[in-house]
């Protein structure tokens, strides 16, 4: 067995090896589509492994409360993009936070009260779009950050004050130290009196970019906006081991708290990263569904090539089977064939995925994922392309009556 | 010994047809290339089927050969029933134990003459390099060698022939089945593959070849003449015990005989 296949995959060779051309451009059909499936694939684990690598970096003893949305049901994920995020009423209020501040174990608790809008600074700049973050003194320490100068917020200051990203601070005032200006968000003039370090982590498990974020007190956003929307809790807790212990200790407090409305979830260790952008995520998919369809086309492709040649060929199956060779024989002849061009469609396709998404990175925040799960998929995808469209015509060939098939002059 | 078991191989039959008809089309569109047809081949006959064009001489060859079934009638290779054979077996057989050899010579263009020869003992189961080996002894025999790496259309007609009889035999078949392979050839070049033809046979091994041309006739031990599927003329000229006696090879019959003795064993049984 083993012999015979070796002498099919000879056989292959040459043959392939006599139209070049022609199986090259097959073979790119193939290599276009595995490449785009490589490239979605190493975009979607980089992101997920720059999100994982920045919760280990803000510590093991993170909890976070987000309202709870089911995200991983199609029904809830299709909603959320039909009737954006923005709009999805959160039922966490400031009365939860302090719910949370008051049970043992839990070190410090921060809101987070992400909304868009439009904020205006000194002389008239206006920045249609800015992400204002309502939280509350905790912010810094739990996210690990810092300032690069003046002060972070203190809910008992009587001024409402504002700290500043860098990006944003650009953005509105032309300058990265805008302490002491003003800054007027919904009516109400805020003076900022800190700028926060650069993060440069436009991705990461708060759904915000924070260099492009103004923050504030959560407390005077409710005073001017009393539909405050809060869309998570980070919480850190005095040590990792009771780290379960506390989240539970957590939903039991919301619960009881809310009346039994247990529309929330309490997420720690790896489970904050998953819901990293669930629209990402959707696009990602859709992506990948129509990479999947190039991948059709470029089989679709094999088998048209594959049946010209078997065409082209009918003559010498002819002779094959007048000589000895059996149905088998003729059918794995050619399935060979189809398998070589999808095999190598499907190298050639990783090496150009690869090449794509280290390109992709030289413009983008991420890093090129490379793993061995790509390695197989890709090998998985090529192999099973090859037979299912190299099945018909190998089939159609086996078939040939050999008297008609040595009567035929291509 | 040894002349005993000659003297069984010269009478065994190898092929025997009893009431073989083949029909081609339906109603009244129906015609038979052959009707009723019998025949028996010894083992180490040269028999030389003539007769017009459309009287079934391929067809006959092509059954002879398992390329094609009959309608009716029974084909008895080696005692063996031909519709019983599974195809994977026909394939088989047609790749170790017979030896097609065409008028049009059917190499396959894009191969050199060498892999072109090697061709039936790919589907025998040999290594590539013994497989080159023994197309190379098979080449050599026709003064082909310096031949072997040439493709098929820069050789003459004689040539293609010359090495697609190489092919047909290097395989050591029993039973070679020429269709027509001078029809191509000018009389010069059908002479040599005519006495390459008979030098095969004088080895032992069965020939069974279509002819329109009558001259060639005095290779034969035996001349049927074909007229509308059915035999009209047979005639031996050389007698049985007369026929040439297969040299012995190393390569044992193995098929066949294994064969026939499960087939035995099995008739016993009942």
């Amino acid at each position: 067995m083993a012999l015979l296949l070796r002498t099919h995959y000879e056989l292959a060779k040459s043959s392939l090896k006599r139209n070049r051309t022609r199986s090259f451009l097959t073979c790119l059909g193939i290599s276009i589509g595995v490449a785009s499936i490589i490239l979605i694939l190493s975009l979607m684990g980089s992101i997920s492994s720059l999100v994982s690598t920045q919760v280990s970096k803000v510590g093991s003893n993170l909890i976070v409360v987000r309202p709870s949305s089911t995200r991983s049901t199609v029904d809830s994920i299709v909603t959320e993009l039909t009737s954006s995020t923005q709009y999805l009423k959160s039922n966490l209020t400031l009365k939860d936070v302090n719910t949370i501040s008051k049970i043992e174990g839990v070190a410090s608790v921060s809101p987070l009260a992400v909304s868009v809008n439009s904020l205006k600074g000194e002389t008239d700049t206006v920045v249609a779009s800015a992400t204002v973050i309502g939280t509350n003194s905790d912010f810094l320490k739990i996210q690990n950050l810092s300032l690069k100068n003046g002060t972070f917020l203190r809910e008992e200051s009587e001024t409402p004050t504002a700290v500043i990203g860098t990006k944003l601070a650009n953005a509105l005032f032309g300058t990265a130290e805008p302490i002491g200006k003003a800054i007027t968000l919904l009516g109400q003039r805020f003076i900022i009196i800190g700028t926060l370090a650069e993060v440069d982590d436009p991705i990461n498990f708060n759904n915000v970019d924070l260099d492009a974020s103004l923050f504030v007190c959560a407390s005077d956003l409710n005073n001017i906006d009393n539909s405050l929307q809060i869309q998570q809790i980070n919480i850190r807790t005095e040590n990792t081991d009771t780290l379960a212990e506390t989240s539970n200790k957590i939903s039991e407090a919301l619960i009881a708290s809310k009346s039994g409305d247990n529309n929330f979830v309490v997420l720690s260790g790896d489970e904050i990263t998953h819901p990293a952008g669930s629209l990402l995520s959707i696009i990602s998919g859709i992506l990948a569904i129509v990479a999947g369809i190039s991948l059709v086309v470029g089989g679709i492709g094999i088998m048209n090539i594959m049946l010209v040649s078997v065409a082209e060929r009918t003559h010498e199956i002819g002779v094959r089977k007048a000589i000895g060779a059996s149905t088998g024989n003729i059918l794995l002849q050619f399935l060979i064939e189809a398998l070589i061009l999808s095999l190598t469609g499907g190298l050639m396709g990783l090496i150009l995925g690869y090449i794509l998404s280290f390109l992709l990175c030289l413009v983008t925040p991420f890093n090129p994922f490379i793993s061995w799960q790509i390695l197989v998929i890709t090998f998985v995808v090529s192999f099973i392309t090859g037979i299912v469209f190299g099945l018909y015509p190998a089939i159609k060939a086996a078939h040939k009556n050999p008297i008609y098939s040595l009567k035929f002059w291509a | 010994m040894n002349e005993e078991q000659s003297e069984n191989n010269t009478n065994e039959t190898i092929i025997k047809l009893e009431g073989l008809s083949k029909r081609f089309g339906y109603g009244d569109a129906a015609s038979y290339a052959l009707q009723n047809f019998d025949l028996e081949v010894k083992r180490g006959e040269f028999i030389m089927i003539m007769g017009p064009s459309g009287c079934g001489k391929t067809t006959l060859l092509n059954i002879i050969g398992l390329l094609d079934t009959p309608t009716s009638g029974k084909y008895l290779l080696n005692d063996e029933l031909a519709s019983r054979i599974s195809a994977s077996r026909q394939a088989r057989l047609r790749a170790k134990k017979i030896g097609f050899i065409f008028q049009n010579f059917n190499l396959i263009p894009n191969l050199p003459i060498i892999e072109n020869v090697a061709l039936p003992l790919v589907y025998s189961g040999y290594h590539k390099t013994r497989r080159l080996i023994k197309a190379s002894e098979a080449l050599e025999r026709f003064n082909m060698k310096d031949k072997e790496y040439y493709l098929p259309f820069q050789l003459s007609g004689g040539q293609q022939q010359r090495a697609a009889i190489a092919r047909a035999i290097v395989s050591h078949p029993e039973i070679i089945l020429a269709d027509e392979p001078t029809g191509n050839l000018d009389s010069r070049s059908s002479t040599t593959v005519m006495e390459e033809l008979r030098r095969i046979h004088s080895e032992g091994n069965t020939i069974i070849m279509v002819t329109h041309n009558p001259a060639l006739t005095s290779y034969a031990t035996r001349v049927i003449n074909m007229l509308d599927g059915t035999i009209d003329t047979d005639i031996k000229t050389v007698k049985d015990s007369d026929l040439p006696v297969p040299i012995e090879r190393k390569t044992p019959r193995k098929i066949f005989k294994s064969r026939r003795k499960s087939n035995k064993k099995k008739k016993g049984k009942k």
